[in-house]
Protein backbone atom coordinates (compact mmCIF):
# COMPACT_ATOMS: atom_id res chain seq x y z
CA UNK A 1 0.00 0.00 0.00
CA UNK A 2 3.04 2.25 0.21
CA UNK A 3 3.25 2.61 -3.52
CA UNK A 4 2.47 6.13 -4.58
CA UNK A 5 0.62 6.94 -7.74
CA UNK A 6 0.35 4.52 -10.62
CA UNK A 7 2.60 5.66 -13.46
CA UNK A 8 1.44 9.05 -14.65
CA UNK A 9 -0.71 8.67 -17.71
CA UNK A 10 -1.84 12.29 -17.66
CA UNK A 11 1.45 13.64 -18.87
CA UNK A 12 1.76 13.95 -22.60
CA UNK A 13 -0.88 13.19 -25.16
CA UNK A 14 -1.30 9.57 -24.17
CA UNK A 15 -4.97 9.33 -23.34
CA UNK A 16 -5.59 5.89 -24.71
CA UNK A 17 -8.08 3.96 -22.62
CA UNK A 18 -5.63 1.09 -22.44
CA UNK A 19 -3.43 3.04 -20.04
CA UNK A 20 -6.36 3.75 -17.76
CA UNK A 21 -7.38 0.13 -17.85
CA UNK A 22 -3.98 -0.99 -16.88
CA UNK A 23 -3.79 1.40 -13.97
CA UNK A 24 -7.30 0.63 -12.95
CA UNK A 25 -6.66 -3.08 -12.85
CA UNK A 26 -3.75 -2.58 -10.57
CA UNK A 27 -5.65 -0.15 -8.42
CA UNK A 28 -8.51 -2.61 -8.14
CA UNK A 29 -6.31 -5.61 -7.40
CA UNK A 30 -4.36 -3.80 -4.73
CA UNK A 31 -7.29 -2.16 -2.99
CA UNK A 32 -10.45 -4.18 -3.48
CA UNK A 33 -10.04 -5.98 -0.16
CA UNK A 34 -9.50 -2.74 1.67
CA UNK A 35 -12.52 -0.99 0.15
CA UNK A 36 -14.71 -4.06 0.47
CA UNK A 37 -13.85 -4.28 4.14
CA UNK A 38 -14.44 -0.57 4.67
CA UNK A 39 -17.79 -0.68 2.87
CA UNK A 40 -18.92 -3.68 4.88
CA UNK A 41 -18.02 -1.96 8.09
CA UNK A 42 -19.94 1.14 7.09
CA UNK A 43 -22.99 -0.58 5.63
CA UNK A 44 -23.03 -4.08 7.06
CA UNK A 45 -22.91 -7.08 4.77
CA UNK A 46 -25.60 -5.84 2.50
CA UNK A 47 -26.34 -4.86 -1.06
CA UNK A 48 -25.59 -1.32 0.01
CA UNK A 49 -22.01 -2.35 0.75
CA UNK A 50 -21.64 -3.79 -2.74
CA UNK A 51 -23.10 -0.63 -4.22
CA UNK A 52 -20.61 1.41 -2.24
CA UNK A 53 -17.67 -0.66 -3.47
CA UNK A 54 -18.78 -0.24 -7.06
CA UNK A 55 -19.49 3.45 -6.67
CA UNK A 56 -16.07 3.97 -5.12
CA UNK A 57 -14.13 2.25 -7.86
CA UNK A 58 -16.27 3.81 -10.54
CA UNK A 59 -15.42 7.25 -9.20
CA UNK A 60 -11.80 6.22 -8.87
CA UNK A 61 -11.78 5.04 -12.46
CA UNK A 62 -13.10 8.38 -13.61
CA UNK A 63 -10.72 10.32 -11.40
CA UNK A 64 -7.65 8.21 -12.00
CA UNK A 65 -6.08 10.68 -14.41
CA UNK A 66 -6.53 13.51 -11.99
CA UNK A 67 -5.01 11.66 -9.08
CA UNK A 68 -1.62 13.27 -8.58
CA UNK A 69 -0.25 11.07 -5.91
CA UNK A 70 0.02 13.76 -3.25
CA UNK A 71 -1.88 11.42 -0.94
CA UNK A 72 -1.55 7.71 -0.46
CA UNK A 73 -3.71 5.71 -2.81
CA UNK A 74 -5.55 4.16 0.13
CA UNK A 75 -6.29 7.61 1.59
CA UNK A 76 -7.61 8.75 -1.76
CA UNK A 77 -9.88 5.72 -2.02
CA UNK A 78 -11.11 6.06 1.56
CA UNK A 79 -12.00 9.65 0.74
CA UNK A 80 -13.95 8.68 -2.35
CA UNK A 81 -15.74 5.92 -0.47
CA UNK A 82 -16.62 8.18 2.47
CA UNK A 83 -18.13 10.79 0.19
CA UNK A 84 -20.05 8.19 -1.75
CA UNK A 85 -21.33 6.76 1.50
CA UNK A 86 -22.60 10.15 2.66
CA UNK A 87 -24.40 10.62 -0.64
CA UNK A 88 -25.99 7.19 -0.39
CA UNK A 89 -27.28 7.84 3.09
CA UNK A 90 -30.48 9.47 2.04
CA UNK A 91 -31.58 6.36 0.24
CA UNK A 92 -31.16 4.26 3.33
CA UNK A 93 -33.27 4.03 6.38
CA UNK A 94 -31.53 4.30 9.71
CA UNK A 95 -30.55 6.60 12.49
CA UNK A 96 -30.91 10.27 11.55
CA UNK A 97 -27.62 12.10 11.61
CA UNK A 98 -28.06 13.61 15.03
CA UNK A 99 -25.38 15.06 17.28
CA UNK A 100 -24.27 13.00 20.24
CA UNK A 101 -23.74 14.92 23.45
CA UNK A 102 -21.43 13.77 26.22
CA UNK A 103 -24.17 14.15 28.80
CA UNK A 104 -26.14 11.25 27.41
CA UNK A 105 -23.26 8.91 28.17
CA UNK A 106 -22.99 9.57 31.86
CA UNK A 107 -24.08 6.37 33.58
CA UNK A 108 -27.03 6.80 35.87
CA UNK A 109 -27.44 3.39 37.44
CA UNK A 110 -25.14 0.89 38.98
CA UNK A 111 -25.05 -1.73 36.25
CA UNK A 112 -23.96 0.73 33.58
CA UNK A 113 -20.33 1.20 34.42
CA UNK A 114 -19.11 -2.07 33.02
CA UNK A 115 -19.91 -4.16 30.01
CA UNK A 116 -22.48 -6.82 30.72
CA UNK A 117 -20.57 -9.34 28.70
CA UNK A 118 -18.45 -12.31 29.59
CA UNK A 119 -14.92 -11.01 29.14
CA UNK A 120 -12.90 -12.07 32.12
CA UNK A 121 -9.49 -13.29 31.11
CA UNK A 122 -10.28 -13.41 27.41
CA UNK A 123 -8.43 -11.67 24.60
CA UNK A 124 -10.58 -9.56 22.25
CA UNK A 125 -10.25 -12.21 19.54
CA UNK A 126 -11.49 -14.85 21.93
CA UNK A 127 -14.35 -12.65 23.04
CA UNK A 128 -15.41 -12.11 19.47
CA UNK A 129 -15.74 -15.82 18.90
CA UNK A 130 -18.90 -15.38 20.90
CA UNK A 131 -21.20 -14.76 17.93
CA UNK A 132 -23.80 -13.08 20.08
CA UNK A 133 -21.22 -10.56 21.20
CA UNK A 134 -19.97 -9.96 17.68
CA UNK A 135 -23.54 -9.40 16.61
CA UNK A 136 -24.19 -7.02 19.49
CA UNK A 137 -21.07 -5.05 18.61
CA UNK A 138 -22.01 -4.79 14.96
CA UNK A 139 -25.52 -3.71 15.86
CA UNK A 140 -24.15 -1.06 18.21
CA UNK A 141 -21.80 0.31 15.56
CA UNK A 142 -24.57 0.24 13.01
CA UNK A 143 -26.79 2.35 15.25
CA UNK A 144 -24.28 5.19 15.31
CA UNK A 145 -25.20 8.28 13.34
CA UNK A 146 -23.20 8.09 10.14
CA UNK A 147 -20.65 10.81 10.73
CA UNK A 148 -19.68 9.23 14.04
CA UNK A 149 -19.68 5.76 12.59
CA UNK A 150 -17.25 6.82 9.87
CA UNK A 151 -14.77 8.19 12.36
CA UNK A 152 -14.98 5.09 14.56
CA UNK A 153 -14.60 2.75 11.59
CA UNK A 154 -11.65 4.64 10.12
CA UNK A 155 -9.85 5.14 13.40
CA UNK A 156 -10.57 2.08 15.52
CA UNK A 157 -11.32 -0.53 12.88
CA UNK A 158 -9.25 0.52 9.88
CA UNK A 159 -6.51 1.71 12.19
CA UNK A 160 -5.82 5.13 10.66
CA UNK A 161 -4.38 8.03 12.62
CA UNK A 162 -6.58 10.94 13.69
CA UNK A 163 -4.71 13.07 11.17
CA UNK A 164 -5.48 10.71 8.30
CA UNK A 165 -9.11 10.48 9.34
CA UNK A 166 -9.24 14.27 9.36
CA UNK A 167 -7.80 14.45 5.85
CA UNK A 168 -10.36 11.94 4.60
CA UNK A 169 -13.36 13.56 6.22
CA UNK A 170 -12.31 17.19 5.90
CA UNK A 171 -12.08 17.72 9.66
CA UNK A 172 -9.39 18.98 11.96
CA UNK A 173 -7.86 16.53 14.40
CA UNK A 174 -9.72 18.00 17.33
CA UNK A 175 -13.06 17.37 15.66
CA UNK A 176 -12.00 13.83 14.78
CA UNK A 177 -11.08 13.10 18.38
CA UNK A 178 -14.24 14.59 19.72
CA UNK A 179 -16.39 12.51 17.39
CA UNK A 180 -14.36 9.42 18.07
CA UNK A 181 -14.82 9.81 21.80
CA UNK A 182 -18.59 10.15 21.48
CA UNK A 183 -18.77 7.22 19.10
CA UNK A 184 -16.84 4.99 21.49
CA UNK A 185 -19.00 6.09 24.41
CA UNK A 186 -22.09 5.29 22.37
CA UNK A 187 -20.91 1.78 21.51
CA UNK A 188 -19.76 1.21 25.07
CA UNK A 189 -23.17 2.20 26.38
CA UNK A 190 -24.96 -0.06 23.90
CA UNK A 191 -22.84 -3.00 24.99
CA UNK A 192 -23.31 -2.22 28.64
CA UNK A 193 -27.05 -1.71 28.39
CA UNK A 194 -27.79 -4.73 26.29
CA UNK A 195 -25.91 -7.54 27.96
CA UNK A 196 -24.63 -10.60 26.19
CA UNK A 197 -24.84 -13.99 27.80
CA UNK A 198 -21.84 -16.25 27.95
CA UNK A 199 -22.25 -19.20 25.59
CA UNK A 200 -21.79 -21.51 28.55
CA UNK A 201 -22.37 -19.65 31.77
CA UNK A 202 -19.88 -20.81 34.34
CA UNK A 203 -21.72 -19.25 37.22
CA UNK A 204 -25.38 -18.81 38.12
CA UNK A 205 -27.01 -15.56 37.02
CA UNK A 206 -26.24 -12.74 39.32
CA UNK A 207 -29.18 -11.02 40.85
CA UNK A 208 -29.99 -7.86 38.92
CA UNK A 209 -32.22 -5.34 40.59
CA UNK B 1 -10.31 -6.82 39.17
CA UNK B 2 -12.22 -10.04 39.70
CA UNK B 3 -12.65 -9.46 43.39
CA UNK B 4 -14.63 -6.33 42.75
CA UNK B 5 -17.41 -8.10 40.87
CA UNK B 6 -18.99 -9.28 44.08
CA UNK B 7 -19.58 -5.78 45.40
CA UNK B 8 -23.24 -5.31 44.80
CA UNK B 9 -24.78 -4.21 48.02
CA UNK B 10 -27.24 -1.42 47.65
CA UNK B 11 -25.78 0.87 50.27
CA UNK B 12 -22.48 0.81 48.49
CA UNK B 13 -24.20 1.25 45.15
CA UNK B 14 -25.93 4.35 46.39
CA UNK B 15 -22.66 5.76 47.61
CA UNK B 16 -21.06 5.08 44.25
CA UNK B 17 -23.83 6.90 42.40
CA UNK B 18 -23.57 9.88 44.50
CA UNK B 19 -19.89 10.16 43.89
CA UNK B 20 -20.19 9.59 40.22
CA UNK B 21 -22.31 12.68 39.79
CA UNK B 22 -19.37 14.74 40.94
CA UNK B 23 -17.69 17.25 38.68
CA UNK B 24 -14.42 15.38 38.88
CA UNK B 25 -15.95 12.23 37.35
CA UNK B 26 -17.57 14.19 34.55
CA UNK B 27 -14.38 16.03 33.80
CA UNK B 28 -12.58 12.74 33.55
CA UNK B 29 -15.26 11.16 31.40
CA UNK B 30 -14.52 13.86 28.83
CA UNK B 31 -10.86 12.92 28.63
CA UNK B 32 -11.07 9.16 28.60
CA UNK B 33 -10.49 8.49 24.92
CA UNK B 34 -7.47 10.76 24.95
CA UNK B 35 -6.38 8.97 28.11
CA UNK B 36 -6.55 5.48 26.66
CA UNK B 37 -4.99 6.68 23.41
CA UNK B 38 -2.11 8.09 25.41
CA UNK B 39 -2.53 11.63 24.16
CA UNK B 40 -2.54 13.49 27.44
CA UNK B 41 0.28 15.23 29.23
CA UNK B 42 1.94 13.49 32.15
CA UNK B 43 0.31 15.74 34.73
CA UNK B 44 -3.21 15.12 33.53
CA UNK B 45 -2.54 11.40 33.18
CA UNK B 46 -1.32 11.31 36.72
CA UNK B 47 -4.37 13.19 37.93
CA UNK B 48 -6.68 10.76 36.15
CA UNK B 49 -4.78 7.75 37.42
CA UNK B 50 -5.09 9.03 40.94
CA UNK B 51 -8.82 9.52 40.54
CA UNK B 52 -9.27 6.06 39.06
CA UNK B 53 -7.51 4.55 42.04
CA UNK B 54 -10.03 6.22 44.33
CA UNK B 55 -13.21 5.92 42.26
CA UNK B 56 -14.30 2.37 41.40
CA UNK B 57 -17.03 3.62 39.08
CA UNK B 58 -14.64 5.53 36.89
CA UNK B 59 -12.22 2.64 37.01
CA UNK B 60 -14.91 0.27 35.77
CA UNK B 61 -15.90 2.79 33.17
CA UNK B 62 -12.40 3.13 31.76
CA UNK B 63 -11.99 -0.63 31.69
CA UNK B 64 -15.23 -1.01 29.76
CA UNK B 65 -14.23 1.72 27.31
CA UNK B 66 -10.89 0.04 26.73
CA UNK B 67 -12.66 -3.24 26.12
CA UNK B 68 -15.01 -1.59 23.67
CA UNK B 69 -12.11 -0.16 21.68
CA UNK B 70 -10.23 -3.47 21.81
CA UNK B 71 -13.29 -5.24 20.45
CA UNK B 72 -13.67 -2.75 17.60
CA UNK B 73 -10.02 -3.20 16.70
CA UNK B 74 -10.40 -6.95 16.47
CA UNK B 75 -13.58 -7.41 14.49
CA UNK B 76 -12.65 -9.92 11.79
CA UNK B 77 -12.64 -8.65 8.20
CA UNK B 78 -15.40 -9.95 5.94
CA UNK B 79 -14.44 -12.44 3.28
CA UNK B 80 -14.60 -11.57 -0.40
CA UNK B 81 -14.62 -14.55 -2.71
CA UNK B 82 -12.62 -14.59 -5.94
CA UNK B 83 -15.87 -14.87 -7.88
CA UNK B 84 -17.39 -11.80 -6.24
CA UNK B 85 -14.18 -9.93 -6.74
CA UNK B 86 -14.18 -10.68 -10.46
CA UNK B 87 -17.90 -10.02 -10.77
CA UNK B 88 -17.59 -6.59 -9.17
CA UNK B 89 -14.71 -5.69 -11.41
CA UNK B 90 -16.78 -6.57 -14.47
CA UNK B 91 -19.71 -4.50 -13.27
CA UNK B 92 -17.49 -1.50 -12.55
CA UNK B 93 -15.78 -1.60 -15.92
CA UNK B 94 -19.09 -2.01 -17.66
CA UNK B 95 -20.53 1.00 -15.88
CA UNK B 96 -17.35 2.98 -16.52
CA UNK B 97 -17.37 2.42 -20.24
CA UNK B 98 -21.14 2.70 -20.63
CA UNK B 99 -21.00 6.29 -21.73
ZN1 LIG C 1 -15.05 9.03 39.25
Amino acid sequence: MRRTTPANPQHGPDRKPAAAWLDFDQLYRDNIDLIHRFANRLCGETEAAKDLVQETFLNAYRGLKKFRGDARVSTWLYTIASRACLRMRRKRKGEPDRELSLDEFVPTSDGEFRLQIPVEGLSPEEMLQNKELQQALETAIDKLPKKYKMVLVLRDMEGLSAKEVGAIMGLNERAVKSRLHRARLFVRRELSARGVAAPEPDRPNEHHE
Amino acid sequence: MATRSTRRRTTKAAARHHRHGSGRCLKILRELSAYIDDELSGTICEEIRRHLGACPNCEDFVASLRQTVALCRNVPAPHLSAIDRARMREAILQAATAR
